[in-house]
């Protein structure tokens, strides 16, 4: 989880710093008051915030200098200007100094609200091009990436790593949701002779087919409305480093044969463009889908299976290898626990013991959640079986479980159905199931969204 | 929907009351009697109704012509007498110094709150009443300690407009659900 988002409120008048951190803290930020510029200068000093709240007129140094003095010690903070009603004019002038936006005082609720949630996304997204310049920083010393375990099973995977890596054929990693197939990914390239270049990753059922060809592409200028520059695509960026292409079962036969003829021919045009551009990359890619399946119901291209599948990499889900739970619940317990400040140091014998009579049919990606969870709602040193007994009203766990089958699919369901916020499409494709059968079951078994 | 007024919507005796909730000036009784129910059901506080008082002059604010929510709590929070929570309903506007408005201000973790109907208001009774409970159980969640929530079905989410309220279901989501149990069981340890 991403830490909650750091605030200072600068206001000369207190009821203005309560009212404000009050509101502030309810929505989960982390929010601090000053009451003078100075004041918060000593602050900074100590602490770094991402966002700054500063009162325009303030006696001594005003909002203004004040903005001044944030931006010229923390270039990548955020500052929105507070101002009183009637002083438009300052606000403009706070904006073109570097503030992001103006509030006038008092403000409304719904404004207040929906600019924190801009913030809050610019900063994300801010956090995510930094993790990427930090990914495209150049070659990184070899380690597991973050792939944690002790099992048999997943010593199996990373051995097939060391195997499969040196080599330059492609490479399919097969794996349910949650497996950690991209993680997988990063120790191929790590180990590869392409650890050299970059690191190039795409979702490719995350998006619509033209955006994904767009993406893979790029485009030349004019090759469509809005793509008003020329834009290398993700086949150009991964030149003689690795391009992982992920959910690869998620693709539509055109963008198969697209992608076929790249792979063979070793060239191609950007959209809009007739230059052929040449190429070099090693190509490594991930499903949750039985491929052979889809190859049965034709909707997967034979001659680009072959091609994308000369190795395969299978990693097991979480549930035939528990004895890699405690590790890992370990691992996430001391990441968050470090993330969050919480003085968490371990968990019980029997929330442990929760924790392996529970099936995970979100694999590590649902452990990793649910040590999150227990962290943040934390209050004491240990995380006990109380914090965990959520997991039973899953009706997952294999100790306490449903009596039927019947039983066993309809809460097999609707946790798929919980996890995915209730979107049929995404818990379908969850379950490795079309959004008709999940559709069906549904109404068979009466399961309703609550 | 609406947990069925008919039901016992308050605590028989004083000491079983986890919250009172404290009327200013006139309220429709079916209305208390539908947030104090809800509170009950949903939130799981054992809630009494209070006799009505006047409106709390010293929070009103004559150049905005509202009512200062922050003032309003802090002198319910500073009350001796009564039970572990006390909440505020009013029909007239709340507002914050730094927001035009409020539904309702909740001292977080503490012992105040207030709700106000002002903005509730809609053309189907059933529907302000509706709106006042999800509003008095949502200030209820913060007095038990409770934040923000991002989920979109659980009523902890801050709702930016009156149609967000209205699609909220009358729950919380899993996870303040069980935040809440925990902390229910913390305030009622604390009151023995």
């Amino acid at each position: 989880m991403a830490s909650p988002m750091h605030i200072m409120v600068v206001d000369d008048e207190e009821t203005i710093c309560l009212a404000l951190s009050a509101w502030l803290t309810k929505e989960g930020y982390a929010v601090e008051t000053a009451r003078s510029g100075q004041a918060t200068l000593d602050i900074m000093a100590q602490k770094h915030f991402d966002l700054y709240l500063v009162d325009y007129k303030m006696p001594g140094m005003d909002g203004l200098q004040l903005l001044a003095e944030i931006k010229m010690r923390h270039p990548d903070a955020s500052v929105i200007m507070i101002t009183a009603h009637g002083s438009i004019q300052s606000a403009v002038e706070a904006m073109k100094r570097g503030s992001i936006d103006y509030l006038c005082k008092p403000f409304d609720p719904e404004e207040l609200s929906l600019l924190m949630e801009r913030v809050a996304a610019s900063r994300a997204i801010q956090q995510a091009e930094s993790a990427e310049a930090d990914q495209w920083a150049g070659p990184r010393e070899p380690s597991w990436e973050g792939i944690v375990g002790q099992s048999e099973a997943l010593r199996t995977v990373l051995s097939e790593i060391e195997e499969v890596a040196p080599t330059n054929a492609p490479v399919l990693i097969t794996g349910e949701t949650g497996t950690g197939k991209d993680l997988v990914a990063l120790a191929i390239h790590m180990r590869s002779e392409a650890s050299q270049g970059p690191f190039v990753a795409i979702n490719c059922g995350a998006q619509s087919e033209s955006l994904l060809e767009s993406e893979l592409f790029g485009h030349e200028r004019g090759a469509f409305t809005g793509a008003v520059k020329a834009r290398r695509g993700r086949l150009e960026m991964a030149g003689n480093g690795t391009l992982f292409l992920d959910e690869i079962g998620e693709i539509s036969p055109k963008m198969q044969v697209n992608l076929l003829r790249v792979l063979e021919e070793k060239k191609f045009c950007r959209l809009g463009g007739n230059k052929p551009i040449d190429i070099d990359f090693r190509l490594v890619s991930a499903t949750h889908r039985d491929l052979r399946q889809l190859l049965r119901e034709e909707q997967f291209r034979e001659d680009f299976f072959y091609r994308i599948n000369v190795l395969t990499i299978h990693i097991p889900p979480l549930r035939e290898r528990l004895e890699d739970v405690p590790v890992l619940a370990d691992f996430f317990l001391q990441k968050y626990a470090r993330e969050t400040g919480k003085p968490v140091e371990g968990l019980t014998p029997r929330a442990m013991e929760i924790l392996l009579g529970y099936s995970w049919p979100g694999n590590v990606r649902e452990l990793r959640n649910v040590i999150e969870r227990v962290v943040v709602i934390a209050r004491g040193r240990m995380i006990g079986a109380d914090e965990l007994s959520f997991l039973h009203a899953y009706g997952d766990s294999r100790r306490v479980g449903p009596a039927t089958l019947k039983e066993a699919e309809i809460h097999h369901l609707q946790h798929a159905l919980e996890s995915c916020n209730w979107s049929i499409t995404q818990a379908a494709k969850m379950l490795d199931i079309d959004r008709v059968t999940l559709s069906r079951k549904m109404k068979r078994f009466n399961i309703k969204r609550p | 929907m609406t947990a069925d007024t008919s039901a016992d919507t308050s605590a028989d005796t004083p000491d079983e009351a986890l919250l009172d909730l404290v009327p200013y000036g006139a309220i429709e009784p079916l209305a208390l009697s539908v947030v104090a129910a809800n509170i009950q059901a949903v939130a799981g506080l054992p809630t009494r109704i209070q006799p009505a008082r006047p409106h709390p002059e010293d929070a009103f604010i004559p150049t905005r012509y509202q009512f200062d929510a922050v003032k309003v709590v802090n002198a319910l929070g500073g009350e001796k007498d009564g039970a572990r929570f006390r909440m505020g309903v009013i029909q007239r506007d709340l507002c914050i110094p730094i927001l035009t408005y409020v539904y309702g201000e909740a001292q977080l973790g503490g012992s105040a709150a207030v709700i106000s109907f002002h903005r509730l208001q809609h053309i189907d009774p059933k529907v302000s009443y509706e709106r006042g409970a999800k509003i008095a159980i949502h200030e209820a969640g913060h007095l038990l300690g409770l934040g923000h929530c991002r989920e979109p079905g659980c009523l902890m989410r801050f709702s930016k407009q009156l149609e967000q309220l209205d699609s909220l279901p009358i729950r919380f989501c899993p996870a303040c659900e069980y935040e809440i149990a925990r902390l229910l069981r913390k305030a009622a340890s604390n009151r023995l």
